[in-house]
């Protein structure tokens, strides 16, 4: 215990007196939590620009156009042709645009059923989706309104008129997301993603400093380190621990923010959570302690620890369920540990998850973190008899 | 020049670590990145239905729903405390709600609603839902409405027709016709991929690299030619190629690839030594761009709308090659952008070159041991 501790105020100090590590394991996850939280903090978009084609130019078609206009997602301007609108989509001028065709009142009027047509940049999905739904809103009550206009002309009661335009009326409700911002979401997402890459990162480093050889030869201090603590594993306990405990006072730090001062909301156990993000700190430290002890060299090190978490935001199943992924793509994202956190997470802040059910992300966590931790144990063992052995530490 | 062009060619194809990156990296991150979206698109959403009225209208209203593209009815349930557990594991992402009476309220010719809860944690699920249910439900609607009109108004079905639904909605979603995942979010990550892997090598590469007495422009102009030539190679490999065999749409011309390629390669790669000026240390390098991969990603204004962006956020981010990249070959590659509608983002990626260049050459000169 002496031994674990001792390498542990030995590490602080290290990263007191190492400006490169208080950047690695504070200032940069905070600064880049910073900057995501900015990004999203003015919510969502409003007033997307967007193009009406009126070929019509009639009372009726200025009216649809006025809707349009009234839509707070959308700022409308006209365009004179469907190729103009095209292009105006194309440049990102426009998110979508609609098409009022000409002799549009005069098909309205005959019950020919004229078309309005909507188009909208379903590439740039979350803009296009946005106007889209803001323009469906105001083409359907327009319509619901030219249709209650020429029901009681045919001399339909008030009552009826109600119960012919929405015979099924459907009463919506977006479960978990009532303001239908996905902010929350977001935000809550960007803190797994952050610190799993930089702690391992960061871990990988500390390992680097003690292993590799100095430059002016000798033995790699963790040689010296493991005899002061009594052994590797101490040694690597007294290493990891400081690591553990600044990233999960990182996460704390962003947490403060998110929930006491972004307001987003906690509708869930904060002691799973937690405990979650302790299982969780962990294992990422792990993943960088046996990525450099598999390989021995920072450079291979960091970039295996690059190949495997810097993809690891898009398997977290964020805005795309895990459940959608194809086999092989859910399976790898099983074994990351920012994927369960991150649903413990969302399930006990946002969804408010009955307890019993965030257990299996608990479980996985706690699995991840003994694999690694059994992976690091039997890896320093092995490199131990060898030291013992004679040969290279 | 021939020398710093040698000497960057070696730096990158004998260091085993910049190798990794600039060309191993590349071509696994381009099979794991994707993996996620392969299936392209959730075809089918599951949803369960909680019907408290059992009459046959009801079983219409689901029978119609589960028949729509979007959602399959999974489960009936008996209570919504069931279906709100269903939605809560995940095993469904919707609820529609038949309410007692529905029949009585329906065949009385009142409105007769039904509630529909969509589980909106997943943006592309919830559209999916929402429209799913809706679209069904407001064909019957419709139906009911022409056929009330027919019986109690005594009006031929084509009028009966026009009066419950007088314009039809049609709607076009432009480039991405499928609303495919892969198709929204791969060609801005194919571009980002390219530009963290090779600000990441060449910065590598220039800060191994030994100081040289040699004039700072020809220097920096050898690089250049030795980075045109490999990502001559590269960019397209990664950009053309790759989406194609993705089966993503391609509507692209390639001399315009070429044309935002080569200032985005030289803008990426002045970038690189600039960071390599100021970061100083390989173990430093490489994990403050690993971790800056997933803010230039949100701060392009790809997935997050740039219009929501502050805009001081967006003037950093314009600081930086990969945002005009992204943007621009996304409009070539799967809106077919022209030439002149992409030449904003040409210069903006010369100008980049020019600055980061300029930035270069100080950093160069003033790092330079002073030999009088």
């Amino acid at each position: 215990m002496r031994g674990i501790a001792h390498v542990a105020r030995r590490e602080l100090s290290l990263i007191a007196g190492h400006p490169a590590l208080i950047w690695l394991t504070l200032i940069l996850p905070l600064l880049l939590l910073a900057v995501l939280a900015a990004v999203f903090l003015r919510g969502i978009p409003t007033d997307l620009p967007f193009a009406v084609v009126d070929l019509d130019r009639t009372e009726t078609s200025r009216s649809l156009s006025r809707m349009l206009e009234a839509t707070p997602e959308l700022t409308t301007h006209p365009a004179l042709s469907l190729p103009a609108a095209s292009d105006d989509i194309r440049a990102g001028r426009a998110r979508g645009a609609v098409l009022i065709a000409q002799g549009f009142e005069r098909d309205l009027l005959d019950r020919r059923r004229p078309e309005i047509v909507l188009f909208y940049d379903n590439q740039h999905m979350t803009a296009g989706a946005i106007a889209a739904r803001g323009a469906r809103g105001a083409i359907n009550s327009f319509i619901a309104g030219a249709q209650m206009g020429m029901l009681r002309a045919q001399g339909t009661d008030a009552t009826a008129v109600a119960a012919l335009v929405q015979p099924i009326p459907m009463q919506i409700h977006a479960l978990f997301n009532p303001a239908f911002s996905y902010i929350d979401f977001l935000l809550s997402a960007v803190v797994p993603a952050v610190v799993q890459i930089m702690a391992a990162a960061a871990v990988t480093y500390a390992l680097a400093l003690d292993f590799a050889r100095p430059a002016t030869g000798g033995a790699p201090p963790m040689l010296a380190l493991s005899r002061q603590a009594g052994g590797v594993l101490p040694a690597m306990l007294g290493k990891l621990i400081p690591y553990t405990l600044i990233f999960l006072a990182v996460i704390g730090l962003a947490d403060l923010v998110l929930f006491g001062v972004l307001e987003v909301p906690l509708r869930g156990s904060v002691a799973l959570l937690l405990i979650g993000a302790v299982l969780f700190v962990v294992a990422a430290a792990l993943i960088g302690g046996l990525a450099y002890l598999l390989m021995r060299d920072f450079g291979l090190a960091i970039s295996g620890v690059a190949i495997m978490l810097a993809p690891a935001f898009g398997y977290m199943g964020i805005g795309f369920p895990r459940e959608a992924m194809p086999a092989l793509a859910r399976w790898w994202s099983d074994l990351l540990p920012g994927t369960w956190y991150l649903q413990l997470r969302i399930d006990q802040t946002l969804r408010a998850t009955p307890r019993d059910l965030s257990l299996p992300p608990l479980l996985a966590l706690l699995a991840i973190t003994a694999g690694l931790a059994v992976l690091v144990l039997v890896r320093l063992a092995l490199m131990q008899r060898r030291a013992l052995d004679g040969g290279a530490p | 020049m021939i020398r710093a062009f040698r000497a960057e060619m070696a730096g990158i194809f004998r260091d085993r670590q910049v190798l990794m990156i600039v060309v191993l990296a590349l071509a696994i991150y381009g099979l794991i990145y994707p993996a996620p979206y392969r299936p392209e698109l959730l075809r089918v959403v599951p949803v369960v239905a909680v019907d408290l009225d059992g009459g046959e209208s009801a079983r219409e209203v689901l029978r119609r729903i589960d028949a729509s593209e979007s959602v399959t009815l999974a489960a009936r349930l008996t209570d919504m405390a069931a279906a709100d557990r269903a939605v809560q594991s995940r095993d469904a992402y919707g609820i529609v709600l038949i309410p007692q009476g529905f029949e009585r309220d329906l065949l009385s010719g009142r409105p007769s609603p039904i509630a529909v809860y969509g589980d909106a944690s997943y943006f592309l699920v919830y559209q999916k839902v929402l429209s799913g249910m809706a679209i069904p439900v407001r064909q019957m609607g419709a139906t009911i409405a022409a056929g009330r009109l027919m019986a109690g108004q005594q009006l031929d079905a084509e009028t009966a027709t026009a009066l419950a639904s007088p314009a039809q909605l049609v709607e076009v979603p432009l480039f991405n016709p499928s609303g495919g995942y892969a198709t929204y979010v791969l060609p801005a990550a194919f571009v980002l991929i390219l530009h963290q892997t090779m600000a990441m090598g060449l910065a590598l590469v220039a800060v191994r690299r030994r100081p040289s007495p040699a004039p700072v422009a020809r220097q920096l102009a050898g690089r250049g030619l030795a980075w045109l030539v490999i990502y001559a190679a590269l960019l397209p490999l990664f950009l053309v190629a790759l989406p194609r065999a993705y089966g993503l749409p391609w509507l692209g011309d390639l001399r315009l690839v070429a044309a935002l390629g080569l200032p985005f390669v030289l803008a990426t790669g002045l970038m690189a030594q600039l960071i390599a000026a100021l970061l100083k240390r390989t173990e430093v390098i490489q994990p403050v761009l690993l971790a800056m991969g997933l803010p230039l990603f949100f701060l392009s204004g790809f997935s997050w709308p740039i219009e929501a962006i502050p805009p001081a956020l967006q003037a950093i981010a314009a600081a930086i090659p990969a945002t005009p990249m992204i943007d621009a070959y996304t409009q070539l590659a799967s809106m077919g952008a022209t030439g002149p509608e992409l030449a904003t983002a040409i210069r903006h990626l010369w100008i980049l070159a020019a600055l980061f260049g300029l930035g270069a050459a100080l950093a160069a000169r003033s790092a330079r041991p002073s030999q009088g």
